[in-house]
């Protein structure tokens, strides 16, 4: 047992902190440090940027692509361009479709779709949640119905994060009402372009237009963008939530977050304030056991000699310690947190105000938390999966 | 980075996982807490298993192991909510005597590792609250001739030991820490009066009365409170070890209640509301377990980074643990009140942990004192 990393694992961290430095921009990682809302633009450059380098799809194996890294070496990315104010790669299609894609597709699949994604210049957009189908997800009604080559495909999908971005969107659908709800269901791929599809904007209480709901009206889906076999898409949409393991607790962010809050309460002057310090300190340790079971996690992996069935509890701990300091962070700026200053969180970058105490976007940001512990299997679907590991009933 | 343990350290754990499940079931525990919380009987069974001399350097016939083996040890003890004072004497006592002159420390370690010697450290004052610097227990003399004054209180095992680990002021005001030396003080003699109880738990403390007691100086001022802080935090994290094997068989006497309990006609263990109660339990064990692990493998860092840690750990276990013993008593409804069901006595045990080396709200302090601008596992 031992906390510290091989020189190799330091020396591939030191390589991805100078490449970080020399190619992340100034200007995204500014916005990211301030809570600022990004572009498309923002978000697609740096997409692109990583999409040079190879890597997009920074968790793929060397076949696709891919840099063939391990769990430590992909965490020790993840943390690199988190500290350093990378944006989060939109986790769509280089994390949730590419490796169904892999996994399940065909070669001709893959050869069409994957390398689009490895660029970063093909936006993909997750079609999974309905009205009527949130946390049981299985009871989703958007119905496909095979017609020669083509699916044709009917319903609503919602809550679908910047779909107004998105190229192509991969769907859960109904393909079959026999027998229990998850047996009728396939795994689709669709061209946003296809007409028939409408987005429509969702804009939530922190005013942002971050969600949306897609509309399927006649949609028709050559049925060579089956992935799989029909009938079959929950296994492959179970897959896609297994593979989205540790990153899920988000604790690298978690980590430039801790210090931004303390950046805030000191300009704030409350940082020496003994009751709010406290705080600060227990959500502190918060993150570092957080951390340490991540460490556990990669550390299980690389192993392969324990087996850590703690995916859920990660969710659960990362969600809530969110939205701790995106709370923390408003209350620290105080009143200052209160007047609603749109034109600054939206395109109001200006950097004159690059202090610490930029505090216009922290009640926005604490109230757009409040989706971490609903979404990704709210954490009281995480508390059944969990208590269902541990009872054995 | 990696969190596996070695063969050895997997043989070390089942056998002291054998002992504790076939030598000290629960009711020779009670037994032993009927008897006033101490058996010498167990104490040289625990001798037996060759891990007294755990942390004790070779030269001294011990094993000459280290912190992530120690863990291991107390995992399994906490488990059986083993009562005698193994932490106390293998590893807080033992880490301040492998720093102190060698012509009074050695022939100590030596016994330690045989086992038949029970030395303990008697470091809490009735007004220290947990403050290592607050010391007024005073000392005064020179080389070989120490006279220690001042009383400890809930020195563990204090009626069984050999000798006393006292830090005692030498100079400066109450809380000033270059102004304190460790000092080895026996039992026995004019001037000292030991006061057992047994504690809350089941096991036996005592207080410690001195009255120009003759001393042993161990380590002298300077250097001294550097070596007592080491021992504290070989404490906590000895202790966040044994409250992690504590927890996980309480979690998993629950478990097995749940799933045995029927009301209403079904086991307790369908409720939605229980269940989701035991995935906070487990959640707070993970937690707990995690921060155990990296208390002890921060034991070996320079002394500002390994306070941090130390103090992070016990924040988040003392969490775990008062969340752990309440709400597993609860799952278990009225039996769990019950001083003849094994629960309580977890609930008890993880309760007094909480209150050695530093309550919650004292370590919260100390994180929040020490507190940096980047924080993180590797910070």
């Amino acid at each position: 047992m031992d906390l510290a990393f091989t020189p190799e694992e330091l020396a591939f961290r030191e390589e991805i902190r100078a490449w970080v430095r020399d190619n992340l921009p100034k200007d995204i990682s500014d916005k990211v440090r301030n809570s600022i809302h990004l572009t498309r633009d923002d978000l697609q450059r740096w997409a692109k940027i990583l999409g040079q380098k190879g890597w997009h799809g920074w968790g793929w194996p060397k076949q696709f692509g891919g840099p063939g890294w391990n769990a430590i070496q992909k965490h020790l990315f993840e943390e690199e361009t988190a500290l350093a104010g990378a944006p989060r790669v939109i986790p769509f299609g280089p994390v949730m479709v590419a490796p169904v894609i892999m996994a399940f597709g065909t070669p001709e699949q893959q050869k069409r779709f994957l390398p689009g994604i490895a660029s970063g210049e093909v936006w993909w957009s997750q079609g999974y949640s309905e009205p009527g189908a949130g946390s049981d997800l299985a009871s989703l009604k958007t119905r496909a119905e095979r017609r020669g080559d083509k699916y044709i495909v009917n319903g609503q999908k919602t809550w679908t994060t910047l779909g107004q971005y998105g190229d192509w969107i991969f769907c859960l659908v109904r393909t079959s009402n026999e027998g229990k709800p998850q047996t009728g269901i396939s795994f689709l791929l669709i061209d946003m372009k296809s007409p028939g599809i409408t987005v429509r904007p969702i804009i939530t209480m922190d005013g942002a237009h971050e969600v949306n709901e897609v509309f399927f009206d006649n949609v028709e889906v050559p049925a060579d963008q089956l992935i799989g076999e029909e009938n079959k898409g929950w296994t492959y949409a179970k897959y896609l939530l297994a593979h989205e393991r540790t990153n899920i607790a988000d604790v690298n962010r978690a980590k430039r977050e801790l210090e931004r809050l303390k950046r805030i309460a000191e300009a704030e002057g409350i940082y020496d304030d003994g009751r709010f310090r406290d705080q600060i300190a227990l959500l502190e340790v918060g993150v570092i056991a957080l951390e340490m079971m991540v460490l556990r996690v990669l550390s299980a992996e690389k192993s392969g000699k324990q087996s850590l069935d703690v995916a859920g509890l990660l969710k659960i701990r990362g969600s809530e310690i969110q939205q701790r300091y995106s709370e923390l962070m408003m209350l620290a700026a105080g009143p200052a947190a209160v007047p609603l200053k749109k034109e600054l969180v939206e395109a109001g970058w200006q950097p004159d105000q690059a202090a610490a105490a930029f505090v216009a976007p922290l009640a926005g940001t604490y109230f757009n938390m409040r989706k971490t512990t609903i979404y990704g299997g709210s954490n009281e679907v995480q508390r059944n999966i969990v208590a269902q590991t541990v009872l054995g009933s | 980075m990696d969190f596996d343990f070695s063969d050895d350290q997997e043989m070390l754990r089942d056998t002291v996982r054998r002992w504790v499940e076939r030598g000290y079931d629960f009711e020779r525990r009670r037994g032993i807490v009927a008897a006033g919380g101490f058996s010498r009987e167990a104490w040289r069974e625990i001798a037996d298993l060759g891990i007294c001399g755990l942390q004790v350097p070779e030269a001294q016939g011990g094993l000459g192991l280290g912190p992530v083996d120690a863990m291991v040890v107390l995992e399994e003890l906490g488990r059986g909510l083993v009562l005698e004072p193994y932490a106390a004497v293998a590893l807080v006592a033992t880490s301040i005597l492998r720093a102190a002159h060698e012509a009074a420390a050695a022939p100590r370690l030596e016994h330690i590792a045989q086992g038949s010697e029970i030395v303990v450290l008697a470091h809490e004052e009735r007004r220290s609250r947990y403050r290592l610097a607050h010391v007024e227990t005073a000392a005064h003399g020179s080389a070989h001739a120490w006279r220690v004054s001042g009383t400890k209180i809930v020195v563990p095992a204090g009626g069984k030991a050999s000798a006393f680990i006292v830090p005692a002021r030498v100079s400066g005001e109450v809380d000033d820490a270059a102004g304190i030396g460790l000092f080895l003080v026996a039992p026995g003699q004019p001037g000292v009066e030991v006061r057992p109880y047994p504690t809350q738990d089941g096991a036996s403390a005592a207080d410690l009365v001195m009255h120009e007691a003759g001393a042993i100086e161990l380590i002298a001022p300077g250097a001294a409170f550097a070596a007592l802080e080491l021992a504290a935090d070989v404490g906590i994290a000895a202790l966040c070890a044994e409250a992690v094997g504590a927890m996980d068989k309480l979690l998993a006497i629950t478990v097995e209640y749940m799933n045995t309990r029927k009301q209403f006609g079904a086991p307790i263990a369908s409720f939605q509301a229980l269940r989701h109660r035991i995935a906070d339990v487990k959640m707070q064990l993970e937690l707990a377990r995690s921060m155990s692990y990296y208390a002890t493998l921060k034991l070996g860092e320079e002394p500002a980074a390994r306070r941090r840690a130390l103090a992070q750990a016990k924040v988040q276990l003392g969490e775990s643990m008062r969340f752990v013993g309440q709400q597993c008593i609860q799952l278990h409804g009225g039996i769990g009140v019950t001083d003849e069901y094994a629960a309580s006595h977890y609930f008890k045990r993880l309760t007094m942990i909480e209150m050695t080396f530093g309550d919650t709200l004292y370590q919260l302090g100390e994180v929040s004192r020490r507190m940096q601008t980047t924080a993180g596992v590797f910070a």
